[in-house]
C-alpha cells in the first residue's frame, strides 16, 4: 500500500494546497496563521511518518529509491514527472517541514502586514524546495530550482528590513544569473544525448550515461557548477549571501540559510558530480581550496562584523565550505558528513536567525554594540543562545561536531593538507562565536541607551520553537547512527557514479 | 564492573544535566545536594572500580556513537592501572571541591549555573580519564575546554574575566588542532581510533611518523597544559572563582595533557626526537614559569604561574620515558595545589578580595588553620623532603638525569635550577602573606576575618595526603616500598627506560633535599618580614624593568596580543570592507555596470507612454514580417 | 469557394490596418481595446478563409481560439479600463507612464 500511494506528490503539493487556502482568506489574519500551521504540520507528520516507517527499498534504474513516482509529462520533449526518494532526501525534506514550522511560528508576531500573501509565498516556497529534492527528471528539476527563486524574492522584498529591495534585487540577479547557464548547459546536454543515442530524455539516470568529450564536459559542469555554487555559496560568488540574509525577515532568513544554500550543496552531489565524473574530478582541488578559503575567509569577516545577522551570515558560508569540501572529496566518510553537515548547518545557523529575530523584536535593533549583559536579563534566552553558539562552533557531542569531524577525517586519506587546515579554520570559527557570545550575552553594553532597557524573558512559544531544535542538536551529537544509516545507502550509490 | 564505570562516567553528567534542565526550581539545599552527591557517587564507584578491578584490565563499549564506513567512534572506556589511579584521583578531588564550593559560593545567587558546570566538568574529565576511543576522549577533551571557559567567564560582569574565558578557549583549541589532526592521522595510518589497539599497534609506526604523531600530540597537550608558547592562557583563567582554578587550572584539566601522553606512551616512546623535544620544551617552561611565578604579587597568579611549572615536570616525566614519575607528580602536585588554592581562597574571602600578597601578612594569628594548611602545601610545592613533592619531583630529575643522551643531563639542571626558584618562590609568598607585618596591624584590625569553618576544615584530607603522598611511592633506596611504581608495572611505560642506579638516587635525594632546605633559610632572610625590601616583589637585587619583565611573564602575552590580535582583528576589518565589500563585490557591481551602460541608451527609448511602444511594436512586426516575405520571394 | 481567397485576404488586411491604426493613433484605452479587437477578428478571418480554401479544419478551430482569447481580453481589459478610470479619472494612455525607466 505504501508504494501505491502518490506519497512524494502529496508531500510536495499539500503546502501547495494550503498556501493557496492562506491566499484566499487574507483578510482573516489568525486564520491564515493556523491554517498554515496545521497544514505544515501535517506535512511534518507525513514525513516523520515516512522516516518512521519501515520503506523497503525498492529499485528503480540504478538508484536505490525508498520511494519513487515515474509518469510521463511532456512526452513529445521526453520530459517525465518523476520523483524519487532516498536517505539523502528523506533527511533534507524532513528539515524542510520541519523548518517550515517554525518559521511559521517564528513569524506569528513578527509579521503583521499582508498575513496571507506571507504565509502563500512561505508554503509555496516549500513546496518548491522539497520539488528540489525529490526530482530526479532534469526538467522537473529546473523547474524547481527556478520555482523557489520567486516566492524568496517577494519575502525579502516586501517583508524584509531597510535595504530590502537592494538585497532581493541582489539575490534574484545572482541566482538567476547562475540558472540561466545551468539551463544551456541542460538543454545541451539533453541534445547531446538526444543525438547520440536518438533517445531523448531529461531522466537523471539516462543522462548519466552520456558519452561526452573532456572539453564538452568541462563546460557543461563549469556551467553546472556555477549555478549551485551561487547557491551553496562558494567564494567569489557570495556576496549576495550576507546582504540577502540580513535584510531577510527572520522566517526568510531561516528558509534561506537553513534549506535554499541546501539546494545548492544537494544539487551539486546529486546532479553536478554524478552527471559530470571527470569533469568533477578534474575541478576537485578547485573546489577545495575554495571550500578552504570560504571557511577561513567568512570566519576572519565574521569577527569584524557589526550587525549580528551580517555575522551569522558570513558563518553560514564558513560552514558550507566544510560541506564543500566533504562533498569534493568524495568518499563515504566525507559525503555522509557533508550530507550531515547540511542537517546541522539547517539546524544550528537557523536556529541563530531565529534568536537574533527574538532580540530585533524586543530591541529593535541588530547592532552587537546595543546588545549586552543578556544574561542578567534573560537567562533563558541566554542559555539558549550559548548552547546553539557552542553548537555552531563545533563542540563535541553537538551535531556540528559529527559532522565537520566525519568530512575532515574522511578527507586526509585523499587530501591530507585539506585536513590540516581544515581542523586549523576552525580555530578562526571558535575567535569570533566566543567574541560575540561574549559581546552579546555576558558583556554589558557600552550603549547607555539600552543599558537600562527591561526585557522579557522567552515566552512559550519562543520555547516551543527553541527546544525541538535544541534536541535536534543534541540529539544528532549524541546519537548520530539513525541519520547516517540513512545516508549509507544513497552514499554508496552515489560513490559508485564517480569511480 | 561495566555498571560501576557506567555509574563512575556518568553520575556527574546526570547530576549536571538535572540542574541545567530545572535546576532554577530547586530549593538551594537540594541542588548542592545534588551536585554533591552526584560526584560523591563518582567517587564511590571509582574506588569500587579500584577494588575490583585488582590486577585486571578493561575494555568496555558502553555506546555506539558514529559508525561510518571504516570509522568507528564508539563511546568505550578503556580501565587499566593508570585509568583506575587518575579516576580515583579526580573524583576525590572534585568531591572535596565540591564540598568546598558549598560554603564558597553560600552568597553568590549563581550557585544553580555554577554547579552544572561543575558536574558537567567532572563528567568530561572522567571521559578523558577513561575513554578509549580517541574520538571519545576528544568530547571529555573539548567538554572540559567548554567548562573551563564558562567557569572562568563565571563572573561575566566584569569584561577582563569573560575575556580571559574566552582567551583559555581560543588558545587551548589552537592545542586542540593538533590533536584532531593527530586523530585523523592514527585513522589514517592504522585505522583504528581505540587508544587499546593503537598502543599494541604502535610498533609497527615508522620512526618518522611516530615523531609526527607524537609532536601532534604534543602540541595538543601544550594547549591544553599551558605550556610554552601556549601559556598565556592560565595566568589569567584565575579570572573565575577559586575552587574552579583549584579543581580545573591546577588539579585536573590541565594535567589532563600529560595524562594524555601518557595514555599514548607506545607512541612516544617510538621517536627519541620527539621525546627530546618534550623534555625540553618542558623543562624551559618549567624555568619560565617558576622565574614568572616570582614577579607576581597576585596570591592566585603565583600559583598559577607554579601550577604551569609544576606540571611542565610531569612532561618531563614523560619526556625522559618516566611515566610512572610523571603520574606520581601528577598525583602530589594534585593534593598539594588543590589544598594551595583553596586555603588561598580561604584568605581570599577572608580579606574581602584582596589577592595582593603584599596587602596581607599576620595570617598566622587571624587564620591560624588555614596558616598550617597552607604551610603544608607550601612545603610539597618547594619539595622540601619528607613531603610527597619533594619524591616525585625528584624522581622526574633523576629520571632525566640518569637518560643516556647527553642533552638530558642539561635539562636536568635546567630542571633542577627552576626547583631550586620554586622553593624561592613559594616561599616568598608564604612568608610574604602569613608571617606578623606590623606595619599593616592597623588595617587589618578593622577587619573582619570570618569565614565558615567547614570551609577550612574540608582540606584536611588534602593536607593529609599531600603530606603522606610520600608513602605512596617511598623510594626503595631508602628502604620503602615503591607502591606506585609497581602498580603502574603494568602499563605501557610503566617501568622506566633507564632505571638510575642505587648509589646516584641516593645520592642526588639527598643532594637535592639539602639544596632545597638550603634555598628555604635563604628564603626565609630575603623575604622574612624584616627584610629591607619587603615592599618589593623581588629582592632589591633585581632592577625595576627585570621587575616588569618577570611580573608580565616576559612579556609573552604583550607579544602576542601586539604581534597576532591586533593585526588579527585589523585584517578582519579589511578584509571585510575593503576586500569582500570591495575588491569581490565591486568586480560584480562592475559587472553591473556595463550593462547599465549599454541600457542607458535604450533607456531612452522607455517614455512610458502607451502610444510610443505600439508605434515600435507594429514597426517591428512590420519589419519582421517584411524581412520573412523578402527572404520567402528570394529564396524561393 | 464562392468569393475568391484572395479577396478575402485584402479584406483580412484592411481590417488589420485599420485596427493597427486606431490602436495606434488614439490615446483613448477604449479606442486601443476596439483597435486590438478588429485586429484579432481580422486575423480571424484569415484563418476561416485559409481553412476553406486548403479544406483543413485546423484554420476554423484556431478561429475558435481566438475568440476566447478576445472574450477574456475584453473581459480583463474593460475591467482594468474601468480600475484605471477610477483610480485615475482619465482614460488617456499617455498618462500611464509611470513604468517609464
Amino acid at each position: 500500500m505504501i508504494n501505491n500511494f502518490p506519497w512524494l506528490t502529496t508531500i510536495i503539493f499539500l503546502p501547495l494546497a494550503g498556501s493557496f487556502l492562506a491566499l484566499f482568506f487574507a483578510r482573516r489574519p489568525m486564520f491564515c496563521r493556523w491554517t498554515s500551521l496545521w497544514v505544515s504540520l501535517a506535512d511534518l507528520f507525513l514525513v516523520a511518518w515516512l522516516f518512521t516507517s519501515n520503506l523497503q527499498r525498492h529499485s528503480w534504474s540504478t538508484g536505490k529509491w525508498l520511494l519513487a513516482e515515474d509518469h510521463p509529462w511532456i512526452e513529445s520533449l521526453g520530459i517525465r514527472y518523476s520523483l524519487g526518494l532516498d536517505g539523502i532526501s528523506l533527511m533534507l525534506i524532513f528539515l524542510t517541514t520541519f523548518l517550515t514550522v517554525l518559521c511559521i511560528l517564528v513569524s506569528w508576531k513578527e509579521i503583521n502586514a499582508k498575513v496571507g500573501t506571507f504565509h502563500f509565498f512561505l508554503l509555496f516556497l516549500e513546496t518548491s524546495i522539497m520539488g528540489v529534492f525529490l526530482a530526479t527528471d532534469l526538467f522537473l528539476f529546473y523547474l524547481f530550482w527556478e520555482i523557489q527563486i520567486i516566492p524568496m524574492f517577494f519575502l525579502i522584498g516586501i517583508w524584509g528590513h531597510e535595504e530590502r529591495v537592494y538585497a532581493t534585487v541582489k539575490f534574484i540577479l545572482f541566482t538567476l544569473a547562475g540558472s540561466l547557464f545551468m539551463l544551456i548547459a541542460l538543454t545541451g546536454l539533453y541534445l547531446i544525448h538526444g543525438a547520440k543515442t536518438s533517445l531523448y530524455t531529461f531522466s537523471l539516470y539516462q543522462l548519466i550515461q552520456t558519452p561526452l568529450g573532456f572539453s564538452t564536459e568541462l563546460w557543461l559542469y563549469g556551467a553546472f557548477l556555477l549555478a549551485f555554487a551561487i547557491k551553496i555559496p562558494i567564494f567569489p560568488v557570495h556576496t549576495w549571501l550576507p546582504d540577502a540574509h540580513t535584510q531577510a525577515p527572520t522566517a526568510g532568513s531561516v528558509i534561506l540559510a537553513g534549506l535554499l544554500l541546501k539546494t545548492g550543496a544537494y544539487a551539486l552531489l546529486r546532479f553536478g558530480f554524478p552527471l559530470f565524473p571527470v569533469a568533477a574530478r578534474f575541478s576537485v582541488p578547485l573546489l577545495l581550496a575554495l571550500g578552504l578559503i570560504g571557511l577561513f575567509y567568512a570566519a576572519w569577516i565574521a569577527l569584524a562584523q557589526k550587525d549580528l545577522k551580517r555575522l551569522v551570515a558570513y558563518s553560514s558560508v564558513g560552514h558550507m565550505g566544510i560541506v564543500v569540501i566533504g562533498i569534493a572529496v568524495w568518499n563515504t566518510m566525507t559525503l555522509s558528513g557533508a550530507t550531515l553537515q547540511m542537517i546541522n548547518h539547517g539546524l544550528t545557523t537557523s536556529a541563530l536567525f531565529i534568536l537574533v529575530g527574538m532580540l530585533d523584536e524586543r530591541v529593535h535593533t541588530r547592532e552587537i554594540a546595543n546588545f549586552g549583559g543578556f544574561w542578567k536579563k534573560m537567562p533563558g534566552f541566554s542559555a539558549f543562545f550559548l548552547f546553539f553558539a557552542m553548537a555552531s562552533l563545533g563542540l563535541p557531542g553537538l551535531n556540528n561536531f559529527v559532522g565537520e569531524f566525519l568530512v575532515l577525517v574522511g578527507t586526509i586519506k585523499t587530501w591530507p593538507l585539506v585536513t590540516w587546515f581544515g581542523f586549523a579554520g576552525l580555530v578562526l570559527t571558535v575567535i569570533y562565536i566566543l567574541t560575540v557570545v561574549q559581546k552579546t550575552v555576558f558583556e554589558e553594553t557600552r550603549n547607555e541607551k539600552f543599558r537600562e532597557q527591561p526585557l522579557a524573558d522567552i515566552t512559550v512559544r519562543e520555547v516551543l520553537i527553541l527546544a525541538p531544535l535544541a534536541l535536534a542538536v543534541l540529539f544528532i551529537g549524541l546519537h548520530p547512527q539513525p541519520v547516517l544509516d540513512l545516508f549509507e545507502g544513497p552514499v554508496g550509490v552515489l560513490i559508485g557514479f564517480l569511480k | 564492573m561495566k555498571t560501576i564505570l557506567f555509574f563512575l562516567l556518568f553520575f556527574p553528567f546526570v547530576g549536571g544535566f538535572i540542574l541545567a534542565v530545572i535546576g532554577r526550581y530547586l530549593p538551594r539545599r537540594v541542588a548542592e545536594w545534588i551536585a554533591c552527591a552526584s560526584v560523591l557517587g563518582s567517587l564511590l564507584m571509582a574506588s569500587l572500580a579500584f577494588g575490583a578491578a585488582g590486577e585486571k584490565r578493561y575494555l568496555l563499549t558502553l555506546f555506539d556513537w558514529i559508525r561510518v564506513g571504516d570509522l568507528s567512534a564508539s563511546m568505550t572506556v578503556y580501565y587499566d592501572h593508570l585509568a583506575a589511579i587518575m579516576a580515583l584521583m579526580v573524583t576525590f578531588v572534585s568531591s572535596l571541591i565540591h564540598l568546598y564550593s558549598v560554603s564558597f559560593m553560600r552568597d553568590d545567587r549563581d550557585y544553580v549555573r555554577y554547579f552544572c558546570y561543575m558536574n558537567l566538568f567532572v563528567f568530561s574529565m572522567l571521559v578523558i580519564t577513561l575513554a578509549d576511543n580517541l574520538v571519545f576522549l576528544y568530547l571529555g577533551w573539548e567538554g572540559v575546554g567548554f567548562c573551563s571557559y564558562i567557569l572562568i567567564g563565571f563572573w561575566y560582569s566584569d569584561v577582563a574575566n569573560a575575556t580571559a574565558g574566552r582567551k583559555a578557549f581560543v588558545l587551548t583549541r589552537i592545542g586542540d588542532v593538533a590533536f584532531g589532526i593527530a586523530i585523523a592521522l592514527f585513522f589514517l595510518i592504522l585505522d583504528q581510533l581505540s587508544i587499546f589497539s593503537i598502543n599494541s599497534k604502535a610498533a609497527s609506526l615508522s620512526a618518522g611518523t611516530a615523531t609526527l604523531l607524537a609532536l601532534l600530540l604534543f602540541w595538543g597537550a601544550v594547549g591544553k597544559s599551558a605550556q610554552l608558547p601556549l601559556i598565556v592562557w592560565l595566568p589569567d583563567a584565575m579570572a573565575g572563582p577559586t575552587p574552579v582554578s583549584a579543581l580545573i587550572h591546577a588539579a585536573t584539566m590541565v594535567t589532563a595533557g600529560a595524562y594524555l601522553l601518557m595514555r599514548l606512551f607506545p607512541v612516544i616512546a617510538l621517536s627519541s626526537n620527539a621525546m627530546v623535544i618534550i623534555a625540553a620544551v618542558a623543562a624551559f617552561t618549567g624555568l619560565f614559569a617558576a622565574l614568572a611565578a616570582l614577579g607576581q604579587k597576585d596570591i592566585k597568579r603565583i600559583l598559577a604561574y607554579s601550577t604551569i611549572s609544576q606540571v611542565s615536570y610531569m612532561f618531563l616525566g614523560i619526556g625522559a620515558g618516566d611515566v610512572t614519575g610523571g603520574m606520581y607528580h601528577l598525583l602530589s602536585h594534585a593534593f598539594f595545589k588543590a589544598l594551595l588554592f583553596l586555603g588561598a581562597g580561604c584568605v581570599i574571602q577572608a580579606l574581602h578580595e584582596e589577592h595582593d600578597i603584599f596587602k596581607m601578612g599576620n595570617l598566622r594569628q587571624r587564620l591560624p588553620a588555614v596558616f598550617w594548611l597552607y604551610l603544608v602545601g607550601s612545603v610539597s610545592l618547594a619539595a622540601i623532603p619528607p613531603f610527597g613533592g619533594f619524591f616525585s619531583k625528584d624522581r622526574i630529575l633523576l629520571s632525566t638525569f640518569g637518560h643516556p643522551e647527553p642533552i638530558y643531563k642539561f635539562l636536568a639542571l635546567i630542571a633542577e635550577i627552576g626547583a631550586v626558584i620554586t622553593v624561592l618562590y613559594t616561599f616568598r609568598m608564604f612568608f610574604v602573606a602569613f608571617l606578623e607585618r606590623p606595619s599593616l596591624q592597623e588595617d587589618f584590625r578593622k577587619k573582619d576575618l570570618k569565614i565558615p569553618k567547614f570551609m577550612v576544615w574540608i582540606n584536611a584530607p588534602l593536607a593529609i595526603l599531600a603530606i603522606f603522598a610520600a608513602s605512596l611511592n617511598f623510594p626503595e633506596v631508602f628502604g620503602g616500598k615503591s607502591w606506585l611504581a609497581h602498580y603502574l608495572a603494568s602499563i605501557p611505560g610503566g617501568i622506566p627506560l633507564s632505571p638510575a642506579s642505587a648509589p646516584l638516587e641516593r645520592s642526588m635525594e639527598i643532594g637535592s633535599g639539602l639544596l632545597n632546605i638550603a634555598v628555604l633559610i635563604a628564603a626565609y632572610f630575603l623575604y622574612r618580614p624584616e627584610a629591607r625590601f619587603l615592599g618589593r616583589p623581588t629582592p632589591v637585587v633585581f632592577r625595576q624593568r627585570l621587575e616588569e619583565l618577570l611580573s608580565s611573564g616576559f612579556y609573552l602575552d604583550r607579544l602576542y596580543q601586539v604581534a597576532l590580535v591586533k593585526p588579527y582583528q585589523a585584517m578582519a576589518r579589511i578584509l571585510w570592507l575593503k576586500v569582500d565589500e570591495g575588491v569581490v563585490d565591486d568586480q560584480f557591481d562592475a559587472t553591473a555596470n556595463i550593462f547599465r551602460f549599454f541600457s542607458s541608451g535604450l533607456q531612452l527609448w522607455t517614455t512610458g507612454r502607451l502610444s510610443t511602444y505600439l508605434k515600435m511594436l507594429l514597426l517591428g512586426f512590420t519589419a519582421i514580417v517584411s524581412a520573412l516575405a523578402l527572404g520567402w520571394y528570394y529564396l524561393r | 469557394m464562392i468569393v475568391p481567397y484572395g479577396n478575402v485576404l485584402l479584406l483580412a488586411i484592411i481590417l488589420f490596418l485599420l485596427g493597427a491604426v486606431c490602436s495606434i493613433s488614439r490615446r483613448n484605452l477604449l479606442m486601443i481595446l476596439i483597435g486590438v479587437e478588429i485586429m484579432l477578428n481580422a486575423a480571424g478571418l484569415a484563418f476561416v478563409a485559409a481553412s476553406l480554401k486548403w479544406r483543413l479544419l485546423d484554420g476554423q478551430a484556431f478561429v475558435l481560439f481566438i475568440f476566447a482569447v478576445a472574450a477574456s481580453e475584453v473581459a480583463v481589459g474593460l475591467a482594468l479600463i474601468v480600475y484605471s478610470q477610477r483610480r485615475t479619472g482619465s482614460l488617456n494612455a499617455d498618462q500611464y507612464n509611470q513604468m517609464k525607466g
